[in-house]
């Protein structure tokens, strides 16, 4: 290479598009450095609120403005619309866990500030791999997301059911991680790429055997984050232990940022592979469903039902890789499918988070009864997110359900979809059972849920509420703004 | 612009009702109730406007909704002779079921006038929505008052009656659904004259299962024999206003879509199907008499009777005759008033004994003589009786039922006796015969208000018994357009069966 051509490399490597591209990513890290320095001075605690609100909306406002850029840094980052689009969910689902985190810790306020900082590294790892286009760029995005959730899970560190929740996110992310590093390995070895564009084209050399069997372990541990089937069992035990602010977190936004990835990864998956990923969603909302049956507990209840969901947009997955043709349909199915479970999930998680307050009695269902009486807002509220989660039209989740179904209908999985519909009927079954305890059952003798007025909290339902609302109603405000 | 009132303005009525800073009940009713009868005199409004001669869909109104991919969802109201009827019919009978609710609601009376509001706007919605996504989205969204007035204000075994009608009618919805993003993304539409159109130029094996997934759903929401069973416990745990609700209108949904989804979008697939439906229509007459003959509950007896009413409803339909199409849209008009008068006057005696036993009345004829009046009355407009409404549309549909098949025909006559028989029996046990419960003797009969909310209904049935024409008039336009697009497919099925015979394999 002479100099000239190096010189060249570096312009094109530092150029402006590779700076617009980079602006979010660059955003939020500056963000997170100025609050550690925050950090320093307790003088200069009062700013940490507006600091981490600032962060993220300019990290919005990158996002809005810089644009689709393409391709950059050689091809290993890739800003496309869809990046752009996951980058501002992303957003939205840190925001949400923030709202609910506001006076939900009674026992550790020292630690709040080192809790910002952590839940804003959060969408940093998140919007790399949503944007990566080689599979270390993944690894590095996965690490930078999953090392601050090990921590946050465990935030509530003088109860054991926290600290069982991180060590076991901690240890089977781990296990995970390594999954993914050795299929990277063994593709690697296969096609002698690692980026994706390059693995599709050596997948027709002699290295065929070794690059499939890495594609699966590289499949596997994007199934790990997105809890499908058999990689689920995780979800309940960790989902349960974790501050429910970080349970918000971990529901929707970390599934959409493995979602993403698998969105782009699913080009180099061969398209006889459909069949089976059809197979594994429909054996998810199965073991999701049925999971969710039997609960006792809603914040387990939700989390058996994001098993589920996680199955469903599986579909969408297993409809791009069965017919190639479609895959801008699936990512706009996929896209709306999230944003809504986003809004959906995390304001349920958030009204759990503030019935909850420092015990786990109140989130029992049996707990809920009579709360239409008590507190007819937020008994609402939870029936619309119910309903959303449901799949019921005038909500967000039903038009994400119709795209899904509509990947895949197309795709001709027909079997697979009308199985998945049948398992949406009995999701039905276990959230009308929430809205009987709350509208039609008499209220317990004892243990009502505490009546706390959390302004952050009720500012966040509201909006969710809102948002499931208009994704309903108005999708077009959300499907034309996107593409 | 009046479509979109009609359909939205009970929801506007429903925000002011949960919002009204009031602690007494009379301010929320009274807002119910004029709403009620805006609607319903908005609603006599466009009756009236309806150009009946016409097969187009008329007051149409037609924006963008959203788009997707390169479908354009619009959001598309319109009414036609198919659904002129039942519009009116929903917009006339909701003041009287507002007005009755006051009587027998005694807890939680602004929830209750919420949902009945939001109920309004769904049943409206299904009715008027000329786009397939608009309908669903009005479909699904009517369950989920129902839901809550079942299950908050409904009798002892409410809870299980509630989920066994909200799952049983969902997963016929959601295999509707697979039908419809099928017709969308095939056709190109979300229009149904759009997918009509595209239906036409499509082979049976494709429509078939189309119209097999809309058929599944509708069938439920009827219901059909073998889907019935929901019904019965849902109308026995309902409040009254439910009942009426269920019956009168929410039922009809269903056979509403088996005609316009179902016959009129793929009519070579109903011609194909027809024969099953004859069959489960005529079943369904019997087989509900029988039912109800057994029943020892009223408000099971009449849940039963309803499903050998709808049963002659959809046999009239899928005789795919002129006089049984008529008669079928004139008969879920007819069952609507005259189910919803008996549930309305058996609602008030309820009330009073709080018992659902037969065995617990007799002799009523003597103690509540007014009520005695009104009940023979509704019980013979459901009988059928020669100058009452049930009468024309049997009559229509037996028809109808003999130009396509003379034996099920035949077969659906004897159901008309055994109605009379069970209705009858069920008269005779409440009204006739000693007085054997003392408290019988004490109970008032029917007051004032009530009797003003059945006596119009009543007035009702003899006016269509007495003068069909000025109901069915407004059918003819869009019933002939029917006949005659059955007939070409009939045309083109067979042409496609001639070429298989002549080009042998």
């Amino acid at each position: 290479m002479t100099t000239q051509e190096i010189a060249g490399l570096i312009d094109q490597t530092y150029s402006p598009q590779t700076w617009a591209g980079l602006a979010p990513l660059l955003t939020l890290a500056g963000g997170i450095l100025l609050l550690l320095f925050v950090e320093l001075f307790e003088r200069l605690h009062p700013l940490r609120a507006p600091l981490f609100l600032a962060s993220l909306i300019g990290t919005f406002l990158a996002h809005k403005y810089a644009g689709a850029v393409g391709p950059i840094l050689g091809g290993s980052y890739i800003v496309d619309g869809a990046t752009v689009a996951w980058g501002q969910l992303f957003l939205a689902s840190t925001m949400l866990a923030w709202f609910f985190a506001r006076q939900y810790y009674r026992t550790s306020l020292a630690f709040l500030g080192e809790h910002d900082i952590l839940l804003l590294t959060a969408p940093l790892g998140m919007t790399v791999m949503a944007g990566a286009g080689d599979l270390v760029t993944f690894f590095v995005g996965l690490e930078l997301l999953s090392i601050p959730l090990y921590c946050l899970a465990a935030f509530r560190r003088r109860r054991n059911d926290s600290v069982e929740a991180g060590l076991k996110y901690f240890i089977l992310g781990a296990f995970g991680v390594a999954l993914l590093l050795y299929g990277a390995a063994l593709t690697y070895v296969g096609t002698g790429h690692l980026d994706l564009a390059g693995i599709a084209a050596g997948l027709e050399g002699p290295g065929r055997p070794l690059a499939f069997a890495g594609l699966a372990l590289i499949a596997g541990s994007l199934f790990f984050k997105l809890s499908i089937f058999p990689f689920h069992l995780w979800v309940p035990d960790v989902y349960q232990g974790s501050p429910t602010p970080i349970t918000v977190l971990m529901a929707t936004g970390t599934k959409a940022a493995a979602l993403a990835f698998l969105m782009r990864f699913a080009a180099v998956l061969p398209g006889s592979s459909a069949n089976l990923i059809a197979l594994l969603a429909v054996l998810t909302m199965a073991a999701g469903n049925l999971g969710a049956l039997v609960q006792k507990d809603l914040k387990r209840m939700l989390a058996y039902s994001g098993i589920a969901h996680a199955g469903t947009v599986l579909l969408a997955v297993a409809g791009t890789v069965a017919a190639p043709a479609l895959a801008g349909d699936a990512i706009q199915a996929v896209l709306f499918y999230m944003a809504a479970y986003i809004f959906t999930a995390g304001g349920a998680f958030g009204i759990l988070a503030w019935l909850e307050a420092d015990g786990d009695l109140f989130t029992r269902i049996d707990s809920l009864r009579g709360l239409a009486r008590r507190r007819p807002w937020l008994a609402a509220t939870l029936s619309l997110f119910l309903l959303s989660l449901g799949g019921i039209p005038a909500t967000g989740g039903f038009l994400g359900k119709w795209l899904v179904f509509s990947v895949s209908t197309r795709a001709d999985l027909i079997t697979m979809t009308i199985l998945g519909v049948l398992l949406s009927v009995v999701a039905l079954g276990y959230y009308l059972r929430v809205i009987v305890a709350m509208y039609m059952e008499p209220e317990p003798a004892e243990l009502a849920p505490p009546m706390t007025e959390r302004a952050w909290a009720t500012f966040g339902t509201s909006l969710c509420a809102w948002m499931v609302l208009i994704l309903g109603v108005l999708p077009g405000w959300f499907l034309g703004r996107v593409f | 612009m009046l479509l979109s009132l009609l359909t939205f303005l009970p929801l506007v009525g429903a925000l002011l009702v949960a919002v009204l800073p009031t602690r007494g009940n009379a301010a929320l009713r009274a807002v119910t109730l004029g709403v009620t009868l805006v609607v319903a005199a908005l609603g006599v409004w466009v009756f009236l406007g309806f150009e009946g001669a016409s097969a187009e869909a008329q007051y149409v109104e037609s924006h963008a909704w959203f788009t997707l991919g390169n479908i354009q969802v619009t959001y598309r109201l319109g009414v036609d002779g198919l659904s002129i009827l039942l519009v009116a019919l929903t917009a006339v009978l909701m003041p009287f079921v507002a007005a009755a609710s006051s009587g027998h609601i005694h807890t939680r009376q602004r929830e209750f006038l919420v949902w009945l509001l939001v109920m309004e706007t769904g049943m409206m919605g299904v009715f008027l929505a000329l786009d397939v996504m608009l309908f669903y989205f009005f479909w699904e969204v009517s369950l989920v008052p129902l839901y809550f007035i079942l299950g908050i204000w409904g009798a002892e075994k409410r809870i299980y009656a509630t989920l066994k009608f909200f799952l049983y009618t969902l997963s016929g919805s959601l295999l509707m659904l697979v039908a419809i993003i099928a017709a969308v993304y095939g056709s190109g539409h979300s229009d149904i004259a759009g997918i009509t159109d595209w239906a036409a130029s499509q082979p049976l094996a494709r429509t078939g299962w189309l119209f097999a997934g809309f058929a599944i759903a509708f069938a439920i929401k009827v219901p059909l024999i073998p889907f019935h069973t929901w019904l019965a416990d849902a109308h026995t745990q309902a409040p009254t206003a439910g009942s009426v609700i269920l019956a009168g209108v929410l039922l009809k949904m269903g056979t509403y879509g088996l005609l316009r989804f179902g016959i009129a979008m793929f009519p070579a697939a109903a011609i194909s199907a027809a024969p099953l439906f004859l069959a489960l229509g005529a079943v369904g007459i019997l087989y509900g008499a029988f039912l109800a003959m057994a029943q020892t509950d009223v408000k099971r007896l009449i849940a039963c009777s309803s499903v050998s009413h709808l049963g002659f409803v959809v046999m009239g339909m899928f005789a795919l005759t002129a006089a049984g199409l008529r008669g079928g849209v004139l008969q879920m008009i007819n069952h609507g008033l005259s189910t919803g008068l008996l549930f309305l006057l058996f609602g008030a005696i309820y009330e009073r004994r709080h018992s659902r036993d037969i065995a617990q009345f007799g002799g009523l004829a003597a103690c509540v003589p007014i009520f005695a009046f009104f009940w023979t009355f509704s019980m013979l407009a459901s009988v059928g009786l020669p100058g009452l409404n049930g009468f024309v549309g049997e009559w229509l549909i037996l028809l109808g039922t003999f130009q396509a098949s003379p034996l099920i025909a035949a077969l659906a006559v004897t159901g008309v006796i055994f109605g009379a028989v069970y209705l009858l029996k069920a008269t005779r046990g409440l009204l006739f015969g000693p007085v054997i419960h003392e408290e019988n003797r004490s109970m008032p009969d029917l007051r004032l208000a009530e009797i003003a909310v059945v006596a119009p209904l009543c007035l009702a049935c003899l006016w269509i018994g007495v003068a069909p024409g000025g109901l069915l008039n407004k059918t003819t336009g869009s019933v002939e357009a029917l006949v005659q697009r059955l007939d070409a497919a009939r045309g083109t099925l067979q042409s496609a069966m001639l070429d298989d015979v002549e080009r042998p394999r």
